[in-house]
């Protein structure tokens, strides 16, 4: 073994230029995967941060009715706070957020809006709540999202009218003057959703003391079982991330794929034409007391090499490139908040030692099988004939 | 040892699939070669001289009778058994050279000793002898494509000699060149042949050959037609 990788080495150097060609085609596989994986997992992680930093904490109580994919339950999905849960809000550890559905008329039109109450106060998430703590005879202050400012076209220091229903089904309005705009990666705490103080929404509704979701802080505590409210962790909240992830590297893996393909393609090329072409060398390592298995051998550990050679090009200018990616990340050339999905503007890709270990492993043993493959041909190769350069 | 025998054939017959028949290259070959030996099969193209060459290599094997080559029937070896044959005690010297043209002259002749396992000082003290003994030390670092026929079979003939081998098979090893390279490289062999006590055995219609050798054996038509040794 030791002498055929001495042998391929000498043999790919000697090639010069086809072996760099080859090299550097399954360098750009080792990059691109690397990279593409390394932006998937930046997105995975950036996308449950902010998810946590912006709207479920560490986990959620919901009112047992409550489905936020059907506005229908809204009006009915809220209940007392339960009393154990207040020492938690009165230091912080959990926020309660009512929820209720209504219409918004900017500029004249009407659309549905969500509308979440939300303490002022609050620290836990980073929406900027304390925006909310304006003081206001005649209009109630309100929070939206970009996506929502741009969808409603209002800004800060806009008014509209609110309208929504109360506990008892009566139809109530309301001026809102928006008091400040936040931009955030995650579409469902902004698409089509405002924020109002919570005490004020649960005078609108008339639900005093009410709430429909208590976000807590500690995602590691154990939360109690609580009569008419459903616990889900930041795991559970967070899955529709990793189905998402889960699809779309679905649709990579098949890009994976034409990489490697293009790239072996390449390499059982090579392969096959050196056979071809090195009949006569074929023929010679037998002649100095190779076995035709051997000589199998030395064809698939110089096919192999080449990914032994594409891997250290792939470091030397991968490297710097994958490196700097992670530092300054990449910027999306459109819009993310179009997108519907969790997603930031600029992703920071993330490699683990595993992501890297894994593409090196997979590069490198595609490549193994792609060379042993039409090396097998020499295996029934006369060497008599091969001696004379024959094709055979 | 000088006379021990190194190589025997007996009623050796090797025949082709041709058609729907069978071609006979060889048929019926008796012959004995003694160590220190300076033999030539001489014939006509067909005859059978790289036919009985190749098996005496054990690259081929016989369709019947029997091949010795140091004490091993070449019939009856497994392809792991021919390979360690060839690679501890056969040199080989083709016409065409066969050398690797991606590697030097220096890691074409040390070849034969990797695959012997030497260690890489040794190897390289044997190295420089063989280049020493063909007067290519200067070249170590060229490789095939820069250098000229009678060099490259300068280096095919210290590749074939590296390791001694008890015997060496030069298949045709002045067709390629011009006769005064062939004269020196003939020189070459004769010298070693009598340095060395190696057994040469040559397939050759090459009359420049013909003079150097000091036993012709003239094969027609797959079969001996005469066998003929000279004095020293």
């Amino acid at each position: 073994m030791k002498l055929a990788i001495v042998l391929a080495f000498r043999n790919l150097i000697g090639a010069g230029l086809r072996t760099w060609l080859n090299a550097i085609v399954l360098s750009f596989s080792f990059v691109v995967i690397i990279w593409m994986k390394g932006v998937m997992a930046g997105w995975d992680r950036q996308s449950k941060n902010d998810m946590a930093k912006w709207e479920i904490g560490g986990g959620q109580y919901w009112q047992e009715k409550y489905d936020p994919y059907d506005p229908f339950t809204w009006r009915e999905s809220h209940a007392a706070i339960p009393a154990q849960f207040e020492p938690g809000i009165e230091q912080g550890d959990m926020i309660p957020v009512l929820v209720t559905q209504g219409s918004i008329y900017p500029q004249g039109r009407i659309q549905s809006i969500k509308i979440k109450g939300i303490d002022p106060d609050q620290k836990l998430l980073l929406l900027p709540t304390q925006k909310l703590d304006t003081v206001m005879t005649d209009a109630i202050p309100a929070l939206i999202g970009a996506v929502t400012s741009r969808d409603l076209k209002m800004g800060v220091g806009d008014r509209a009218t609110l309208q929504w229903r109360d506990a008892n089904g009566t139809f109530d309005a309301s001026d809102v003057l928006i008091t400040g705009v936040f931009n955030v990666s995650v579409p469902s705490a902004d698409q089509g959703q405002i924020y109002v103080p919570l005490a004020r929404l649960q005078s609108m509704l008339g639900l005093p003391d009410e709430a429909t979701i208590l976000t807590y802080k500690d995602s590691r505590k154990e939360r109690p079982v609580v009569q008419g409210w459903v616990n889900k962790p930041e795991k559970v909240l967070t899955a529709s991330i990793d189905e998402m992830l889960k699809m779309k590297s679905t649709g990579q893996s098949i890009l994976y794929f034409i990489l490697l393909l293009l790239a072996m393609l390449a390499i059982f090329d090579t392969q096959v034409l050196s056979i071809f072409r090195r009949q006569k060398e074929i023929g010679t390592y037998i002649a100095l007391g190779y076995t035709r298995r051997e000589v199998v051998g030395l064809f698939t550990v110089e096919g192999a090499m080449y990914s032994v050679f594409a891997a250290l090009l792939a470091a030397a200018y991968g490297l710097p490139l994958l490196i700097y990616q992670a530092k300054h990340g990449w910027t999306l050339p459109i819009d993310s908040s179009q997108f519907g999905v969790a997603i930031a503007q600029t992703l920071y890709p993330v490699y683990s030692a595993g992501l890297v270990v894994a593409t090196v492993l997979l590069v490198m043993l595609t490549t193994v099988v792609v060379s042993y493959l039409p090396s097998r041909r020499i295996a029934k190769m006369n060497p008599t004939e091969a001696l004379r350069g024959r094709i055979q | 040892m000088k006379n021990s025998p190194v190589i025997r054939t007996e009623k050796l017959v090797k025949s082709f699939p041709m058609g729907k028949g069978r071609f006979t290259a060889l048929n019926g070959i008796d012959l004995t070669f003694t160590q220190g030996e300076f033999a030539g099969l001489i014939g006509p193209s067909g005859s059978g001289k790289t036919t009985l060459l190749n098996i005496i290599g054990s690259l081929d094997t016989p369709t019947s009778g029997d091949v010795m080559v140091l004490e091993k029937h070449i019939g009856h070896l497994t392809a792991k058994e021919a390979a360690l044959l060839r690679k501890q005690s056969l040199g080989f010297i083709f016409q065409s050279y066969n050398l690797l043209a991606v590697h030097t002259v220096f890691e074409n002749v040390e070849f034969p000793l990797l695959l012997l396992k030497f260690g890489a000082s040794e190897r390289k003290k044997m190295v420089m002898d063989a280049l020493e003994w063909v007067g290519l030390t200067d070249k170590i670092r060229s490789k095939p494509p820069q250098l000229s026929g009678g060099e490259c079979q300068r280096v095919a003939i210290a590749r074939a000699m590296v390791k001694r081998p008890s015997v060496v098979l030069a298949d045709e090893p002045t067709a390629n060149l011009d006769a005064e390279n062939s004269h020196n490289i003939l020189q070459t062999m004769e010298k070693l042949n009598r340095e060395l006590n190696t057994t040469f055995l040559f397939a050759t219609h090459d009359d420049k050959v013909k003079s150097y050798l000091r036993r012709k054996i003239y094969l027609v038509d797959g079969t001996v037609a005469s066998d003929e040794i000279f004095p020293n």
